[in-house]
């Protein structure tokens, strides 16, 4: 009789479990998401020369260099108003599509945590970018954290005077992209070729290694 | 070179022995004489006490001479045995022995302490049980050395040839100190007139490092008068041959002291001390600026005076007075050029000026309670080309202290002090202290102390108005002139944003802390004794800069706050054994755990987590794998052997200095133009066992001496293994090689009275 009631529990939950997965969605089965790295991704065109002692930068264009998740490829410049990009990087800079910078709805937030233990992304919360109060989605902080939490939100440059762009480790970065579905990225090295050392005199800076996961289907699930 | 600089050392002294022969004379001739009343007047108004009435008895020399007895741990002269606080004495003999010329040489070879350079890697401050320099006070004979860059106040200005002793209290002793002795007081006790004596010394060595002594003392009848002078000079040192410039640019510098005792009075005594410093240090070498490399020459000096007229007057057996007047002035000056045109590319200038009244009592109750009580009053100002204006800033500090001493049974010894102090700035300030000792056995002792010390937000805290350009452009603001230099900004349209609401940026308060220091000393075997003291320091309130607003070039403004919290705790202990007649043995070590409490707190709910730089994994960082605060090493200790034959005239030692591995900050380069690579490799900007660690060393330093009637020679070798670290270890020099030479000059009908 017990043994009764479980089955047919489970059963229950499998046709109503099918029964959702086959109306809500036409397309293929679900795919088995797994990360994906960009590396070196080249965030300001400008070429960083290196002469005597530091590396100067004597053109630097300014310009973000954009990214889509969906199609994990970088999305030219000149398709900056559309909702082609995610995400753009622009030295330490990063932007992402919606609010003041862009005509898409991609918002952002950070979670503390290990990339992989994430498996789900929160419904709400996102941040808009805002430039009038310079608040930069993920970058919007309360003005009462104290210096270490409000420095910089995805790196540290230690004191005041270092150089050395640092990402933080566990802070997973949670994307609405601009087509309104979920990604999660980390970001692990500002710099060509992610060293295991830094040497801020010989290595070229502005170079982002980070690795992500997209979810295409509609859900908020990784 | 060598040899000319030998030779002229050699009749210097031959003129300063005729001198003082002139000058003996003379002294006897006229100055044994009462002094004239006018100049005891005119003494009495430097002091600021002319309107007390004192006087005076003998002091007690007599006791000195017999037992080991300190004056900082309770303000008044105690056997070091006695206290129930730890205390560390090191007696000239000692330095003499390890021919140490400068007040950095003597510290970094004791237990506990740790000599550490300032942010910019170069220079010699302290580290006591933990703490960063800015908290342990330096005193000499009682009275702060002021002139701080970064916090950190540079021993190397401080000469040891006319040094008495240096007393060390560890442990908070803002009770009867005040501001900053919020890890200990260092107190450097210097000779007084108790004979007539002259000495001369000269010292040659590696770097062709010359450090000239003399010194001399007179005493008639009522008068005592002890002159010092200290000439240093050196060509630096260049650990990085590669890069233009050296990584210690020559300077030379010099020290004059002086001691005037008068007995106004059967009970009343007048001293006065006096203090001179003078330092030239000639810069050459490139600075980076906007990228470029550029080639520099200039020049800083230094210059730090103090007077000290102190009155001492007994009324009676029971009741000692002192009345004691302190100024001091600290300035530098500094300028670097272009090597190219001969441009002024930085100038800077800082003028300091502390002056300080206090009147103190020592009252005996009876023979087991006596009563310390003070009051006092400081005056701090600064004006330097660092904030901006060159306005002079001020601040004035008032204070009262008690201390009780009670001692009912031979074994049984209780301390306990309040100290209330009222800063024109921050506010009041309350630093309770108490301290007991129990003599469990005759073998073996215990004691215990707990005390909050306290240090005041500094003038750079409240006043900095910096902005580095070259540095790769931010401003760095006070807390007393934020809101009106924001508010200038913001009416200019220069801020772009603010990340900290400008009105959360209330006035600083003191930094704090709460410390416990339990030990004890223990006879293990006959004559093998053993010291050891547990200690935890809980430290709040600790001033942090804070990232207040981004201003429309995309540059950063910072300003302080008190923010941080850590906690310093461990263990030191000391062995002594006197393994033979003239041998004595020590061992030394110091166990430390220095933490950011917040850090701490949030690696231990897993909050914190580390990325392999090698794979770019992340992974939570376990609470074991918390390392501490940079610059701290875990474990530190010494062995020291120490031979001394009085009979034959030698002594020698031989000394090991070892420090652990630790962790550098994040500091991006020194002035030469190398990088340092802060130890922080993945990702947490904390130190955890997993980040690169500057690794641990000993030092080996070894001397002899041989003394044949009034000469003394002596040899030594400092670091003997050529021990040197460029990148991270800047201000540890190699093998310093040195020979030395004295004189003492007695004049045995007059010595003591």
């Amino acid at each position: 009789m017990k043994m009764f009631r479980s089955i047919s529990l489970s059963a229950a939950c499998l046709l109503f479990a099918l029964a959702m997965s086959s109306c809500s969605n036409n397309d293929p089965a679900p795919i088995a998401l797994t990360a994906v790295t960009f590396k070196d991704l080249n965030a300001d065109y400008a070429p960083l020369v290196f002469t005597g002692v530091a590396p100067t930068r004597p053109t630097q264009k300014r310009k973000y260099t954009f990214f889509s998740f969906k199609t994990g490829q970088i999305v030219a410049s000149s398709d900056s108003a559309t909702n082609k990009w995610d995400v753009g990087f622009q030295s330490t800079n990063i932007i992402f599509n919606g609010g003041t910078s862009g005509p898409g709805s991609a918002g952002a937030l950070v979670q503390k945590g290990i990339f992989d233990e994430i498996k789900t992304a929160p419904t709400s919360g996102y941040i808009l970018d805002n430039k009038t109060t310079s608040v930069f989605a993920v970058s919007g902080r309360p003005a009462t954290s104290p210096a270490s939490a409000t420095n910089e939100w995805w790196y540290s440059s230690g004191s005041a005077n270092s150089t050395i762009v640092a990402p933080i480790a566990g802070q997973v970065i949670i994307v609405k992209t601009a087509d309104g579905r979920y990604a999660k990225m980390e970001i692990q090295s500002f710099y060509k070729g992610a060293p295991a050392t830094v040497n801020n005199l010989s290595d070229l800076d502005r170079y982002y290694t980070f690795r992500y996961v997209y979810q295409p289907g509609n859900t908020n699930s990784f | 070179m060598v040899k000319s600089t030998k030779i002229s050392s050699n009749r210097l002294k031959m003129a300063l022995i005729l001198l003082l022969r002139v000058f003996i004379k003379f002294f006897n001739a006229h100055i044994c004489n009462p002094m004239s009343s006018r100049l005891f007047i005119f003494l009495c108004l430097m002091a600021g006490v002319d309107s007390l009435v004192f006087c005076q008895q003998a002091d007690t020399l007599k006791v000195q001479q017999l037992e080991e007895v300190v004056i900082t741990a309770t303000r008044n002269e105690r056997t070091v045995g006695a206290l129930p606080m730890p205390v560390t004495l090191i007696k000239k003999d000692m330095v003499k022995t390890m021919g140490s010329v400068r007040l950095n040489d003597v510290l970094t070879e004791q237990t506990g302490l740790v000599v550490v350079p300032q942010v910019n890697g170069q220079g010699n401050g302290i580290q006591l049980q933990g703490f960063n320099p800015d908290y342990t006070l330096i005193l000499v004979d009682g009275e702060p050395i002021i002139g701080r860059y970064t916090g950190s106040l540079e021993l190397s200005r401080l000469a040891v040839g006319n040094i008495k002793q240096v007393e060390i209290v560890k442990g908070p002793s803002s009770s009867l100190y005040g501001s900053d002795a919020l890890a200990g007081v260092i107190n450097v006790i210097t000779e007084r007139p108790i004979s007539n004596e002259g000495n001369f010394s000269a010292r040659y060595g590696t770097n062709n490092t010359l450090d000239l002594n003399a010194s001399g003392s007179l005493v008639g009848k009522n008068v005592g008068v002890y002159l010092f002078g200290n000439r240093y000079s050196t060509s630096g040192y260049d650990l990085s041959p590669e890069n233009y410039g050296k990584t210690v640019s020559p300077f030379t510098n010099h020290t004059f002291g002086s001691k005037v005792t008068y007995r106004l009075s059967p009970k009343t005594d007048l001293l006065i001390g006096g203090r001179y410093f003078n330092e030239n240090q000639d810069y050459n070498f490139d600075v980076l600026s906007n990228s470029i490399s550029v080639r520099t020459y200039g020049e800083g000096t230094i210059n730090d005076w103090n007077i000290n007229p102190v009155i001492t007057h007994r009324f009676s057996n029971r009741l000692k007075t002192t009345a004691r007047f302190y100024t001091t002035h600290y300035g530098t000056n500094s300028f670097l050029k272009r090597n190219s045109d001969d441009s002024v590319t930085y100038r800077d200038n800082f003028n300091q000026l502390f002056t300080r009244y206090e009147a103190t009592g020592e009252y005996f109750i009876n023979d087991n309670n006596v009563v310390t009580l003070g009051v006092g009053s400081v005056d701090e100002s600064v004006s330097t080309s660092r904030y901006n204006d060159q306005l002079e800033r001020k601040q004035r500090t008032d204070y009262a202290f008690v201390q009780y001493e009670w001692n009912p049974v031979r074994a049984f010894t209780v301390v306990s002090g309040l100290r209330y102090d009222r800063n024109s700035i921050y506010g009041d300030q309350l630093s309770p202290k108490f301290s007991t000792k129990v003599d469990i056995t005759k073998k073996f002792s215990l004691k215990g102390s707990v005390g909050v010390g306290f240090k005041s937000p500094d003038f750079r805290q409240l006043y900095f108005n910096f902005n580095n350009q070259a540095g790769g452009g931010y401003s760095v603001l006070g807390t007393e002139i934020i809101k009106e230099k924001l508010t200038e900004f913001q009416s200019q349209g220069l801020i772009q944003s603010y990340l900290f609401d400008p009105n959360l940026l209330g006035k600083l308060k003191a930094e704090t802390s709460f410390s416990i220091n339990v030990g004890g000393k223990a006879e293990i075997l006959p004559k093998l004794q053993l010291d050891f003291n547990f200690f935890r320091n809980m430290v709040d309130n600790l001033i942090e800069s804070q990232l207040v607003a981004i201003n429309t070039s995309s540059q950063s403004i910072y300003s302080y706050r008190n923010i941080k919290r850590a906690l310093m705790q461990g263990l030191e202990t000391d062995l002594s054994y006197p393994i033979a007649k003239n041998f004595s043995l020590s061992l030394g070590y110091q166990l430390l755990y220095a933490l950011d409490r917040d850090v701490n707190d949030a690696v231990n709910k897993g909050e914190v987590f580390w990325r392999d730089p090698n794979t770019l994994v992340t992974q939570r960082l376990r609470p074991v794998d918390y390392f501490g605060l940079y610059n701290r090493s875990r474990h530190t200790g010494n062995f020291k052997i120490f031979y001394n034959n009085k009979e034959k005239g030698w002594e020698g030692s031989l000394r090991v200095i070892y420090r652990d591995k630790f962790g550098l900050g994040g500091i991006s380069g020194n002035i030469s133009g190398e990088a340092v690579p802060p130890s922080d490799r993945n990702g947490n900007g904390i130190l955890d066992d997993y980040d690169y660690f500057v690794n641990g060393y000993a030092l080996v330093n070894f001397s002899v001496a041989k003394s044949v009637e009034s000469f003394r020679f002596q040899l030594g070798v400092d670091n003997l293994f050529d021990y040197t670290d460029a990148v991270n270890i800047p201000n540890l020099p190699g093998r310093l090689i040195y020979t030395s030479i004295s004189y003492s000059l007695k004049n045995k009908q007059k010595s003591n009275n």
